[in-house]
């Protein structure tokens, strides 16, 4: 077993978890080479399922931009997209994955792509947010291809079926305009199918980040933030349900020897809010060092779609893709989150708040405020971004998850 | 032999002797410019002229761990909690006004942090707005405060943002404000962002180097909220919490 320097164990999945990425990629690449496969472009918690279906290879460019963000070069992409008038504070995936387009470069020339695969149809839902439809309209304009959304109504409480019919009617909507593009007609038995693969990796994929509600915890969040990549791009295929099974072994194996995955746990985290992708590897570090493992967050567990149901396919989509977190109520919200405290054994909670994804920072309307009144679990808020570095300072938010964890020490032991 | 305590925040190092009763015996503060230890250094070749000083040495701040000598590093707001509560033993929130952050602590009946927060990156609400604002007016920052003793009204700054509150600043002498009113304005404006930390009937403890060096920011606290106390030489209080927290572990 290899350790890193703070005394994390590395994951030996993460050598198949390589794999599984750098052949979806290859899928990709392949496709564009070959006449008679098709690329969608798709949000990431958009119908991936029914593009699979479809025989599309799906790109997922929110992927892309958590990978410009991990390789600490968003803000060397963001002013480009800022000179075209994107302002720099929307979100940042979007302007530093189409500043980066506009500099010609990604991550993925690495793995032999000149440039971002292109897409012949670009499909969104808003249930995360409106800044997706404006990003893929950006990209529609570019290289002249349809572009297809779902609308989903925001901030829900009820999820009533006039509300989740009307979602599914526009699942449906989407096929003959997919069929003019794809491959492939449309068929109910491939779309099932790849329904219960997307359900049956969702499952999988939580049964993975409950085995944190061990104490110790064999993964932390900045493990999971890395090893949710097939969860994201691969729903409804084998290969994410195939991928979740190692990963889910492996942390059978540490619970049962013992291990875990923060050498000394002693404060246990939830994270709410996007990760901070360019200080990811630092944060780990940091908690680690702290003997504090952040044993769950709002954002892994959002590709949690266990309400899929190859009996009802649309019907199900529309009600799954509504019933994630983003989609709801604060008080919908403040339950959810009620109930994750409690089943991690949660001792504090983090707040990111994001500059440019309003979105993904849930301290903004009081949240955080009503939920320690009803759970007198301590929380911290820092500000930052998912992307842009320059939103920041590593400095302040040391000193003050620091201070965190001594406040925590004080009440826990006092 | 003493203990030392010493901050080591980004404007000022200060540095406390402290007896076995935990009492302050001796305080100093120099500038920390750019280099911590050599700020660190300064202050413990001060006490070493006149004190035999005990090792480890207690440290916080941002330069916390940026010393020469052997020494036990804590979090400036344990530090500073700790302090307070020492001092006034009751349930308050504490607002700290250093050079370049502000801080806000609330303190629970048994001394504990309930809850804390930092203010954001850019400079509103700390002491390198009313510097830079002196700066483009060309008058020292200390000049603010007799200034504000010949103003006839209280003049608003509606920016949080320095760039732009310079230039607002530009504007109401434009049309005639005077540069007394404007003082009590640039005051107000690091009031009213400190106030979005705390609520209206909290008894309110203002610390740190700012109010010291600004005694007016006190007065117009008070003028505005009536449980405000401001204790003498609070710029010290962070460093000696240092050592009262390792004294009680
Ligand atoms: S949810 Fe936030 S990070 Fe994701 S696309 Fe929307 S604005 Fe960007």
């Amino acid at each position: 077993m290899s350790k890193t320097q703070s005394g994390i164990l590395r994951l030996e999945s993460a050598n198949v978890l390589k794999v599984v990425m750098s052949d979806y990629f290859k899928r990709l690449k392949d496709a564009e080479e070959t006449a008679g496969k098709k690329i969608a472009w798709c949000t990431s918690v958009g119908p991936a399922e029914l593009l699979y279906s479809m025989g599309f290879e799906v790109y997922f460019p929110e992927n892309h931009g958590a990978m410009l963000g991990a390789s600490k070069k968003a803000d060397k992409y963001i002013p480009s997209a800022v000179a075209e008038g994107y302002s720099p504070d929307i979100c940042s995936y979007l302007t530093s994955d189409i500043g980066a387009f506009l500099q010609n470069e990604t991550p993925l020339q690495r793995s032999g792509f000149e440039a971002v695969p292109k897409p012949d149809i670009l499909v969104y839902n808003t249930n995360q947010c409106h800044e997706v439809a404006d990003w893929f309209s950006f990209y529609a304009r570019h290289f002249d291809v349809p572009i297809l959304g779902i609308h989903t109504p925001l901030g829900l409480n009820e999820l009533s079926d006039t509300i989740i019919n009307g979602v599914a009617e526009q699942f449906k909507a989407l096929v003959p305009e997919l069929e003019k593009v794809s491959p492939r007609k449309f068929d109910m038995d491939a779309f099932k199918k790849s329904i219960e693969l997307s359900r049956d990796a969702c499952v999988r994929w939580r049964e993975v980040l409950e085995k944190a509600m061990h104490r110790p915890s064999p993964i932390n969040f900045f493990d999971a933030a890395i090893h949710m990549g097939p969860i994201v791009v691969m729903r409804g295929t084998t290969y994410a349900l195939d991928y979740y099974n190692v990963l889910y072994d492996e942390l059978d194996d540490r619970i049962a020897k013992g291990i875990s995955s923060v050498p000394n746990e002693k404060y246990r985290l939830y994270w709410e809010g996007m990760p901070l992708w360019y200080q990811l590897s630092n944060m780990a570090r940091l908690f680690a060092s702290l003997d504090t493992c952040v044993v769950a967050s709002t954002y892994c567990n959002s590709w949690v779609f266990d309400d899929l149901d190859p009996a009802d396919p649309f019907y199900s989509s529309a009600l799954a893709y509504s019933k994630l977190f983003i989609v709801r109520s604060e008080e919908v919200k403040k339950e959810m989150l009620q109930e994750h405290l409690k089943d991690y054994a949660i001792d504090g909670i983090i707040y990111h708040d994001s500059k440019t994804c309003p979105r993904n920072s849930n301290n903004r309307f009081g949240l955080q405020n009503r939920l320690y009144e009803e759970t007198n679990i301590p929380f911290l808020e820092i500000n930052g971004d998912l992307n842009d570095p320059r939103c920041f300072s590593e400095e302040q938010s040391l000193i003050a998850i620091e201070t965190f964890i001594q406040q925590l020490a004080e009440k826990i032991y006092s | 032999m003493l203990k030392l305590g010493i901050d080591l925040g980004s404007s000022y190092t200060k540095g406390v002797l402290v007896n076995d009763e935990n009492q302050i015996v001796d305080q100093f503060v120099v500038k920390t410019g750019f280099d911590f230890k050599r700020a660190a250094s300064r202050i413990m070749t001060k006490f070493e002229e006149d004190y035999e000083i005990a090792t480890p040495v207690y440290t916080c701040g941002y330069g916390r761990d940026q010393v020469d000598f052997e020494h036990i590093s804590n979090s400036e707001i344990m530090a500073l909690s700790k302090a307070v509560f020492t001092k006034f033993n009751k349930k308050c929130a504490v607002i700290d006004i250093g050079g370049q952050d502000t801080k806000f602590i609330k303190i629970n009946q048994q001394g504990q942090v309930d809850k804390f927060k930092m203010n954001r990156k850019c400079a509103a609400g700390t002491g390198s707005f009313l510097e830079e604002i002196a700066f483009r007016l060309d008058i020292s920052p200390l000049e603010f405060n007799t200034l504000t003793d010949e103003a006839t009204e209280e003049v608003r700054i509606n920016s949080y943002c320095t760039v732009f509150a310079i230039s607002e600043i530009i504007g109401l002498i434009k049309k005639g404000a005077t540069i007394a009113n404007i003082a009590v304005g640039i005051y107000n404006s690091i009031i009213e962002r400190c106030m979005e930390m705390v609520a209206a009937d909290e008894t309110i403890i203002i610390t740190g180097g700012v109010p010291e060096k600004h005694p007016t920011i006190v007065r117009l606290f008070k003028k505005k909220f009536s449980k405000v106390e401001s204790p003498e030489n609070s710029q010290f209080f962070a460093a000696w919490g240092n050592i009262l927290l390792n004294s009680q572990k």
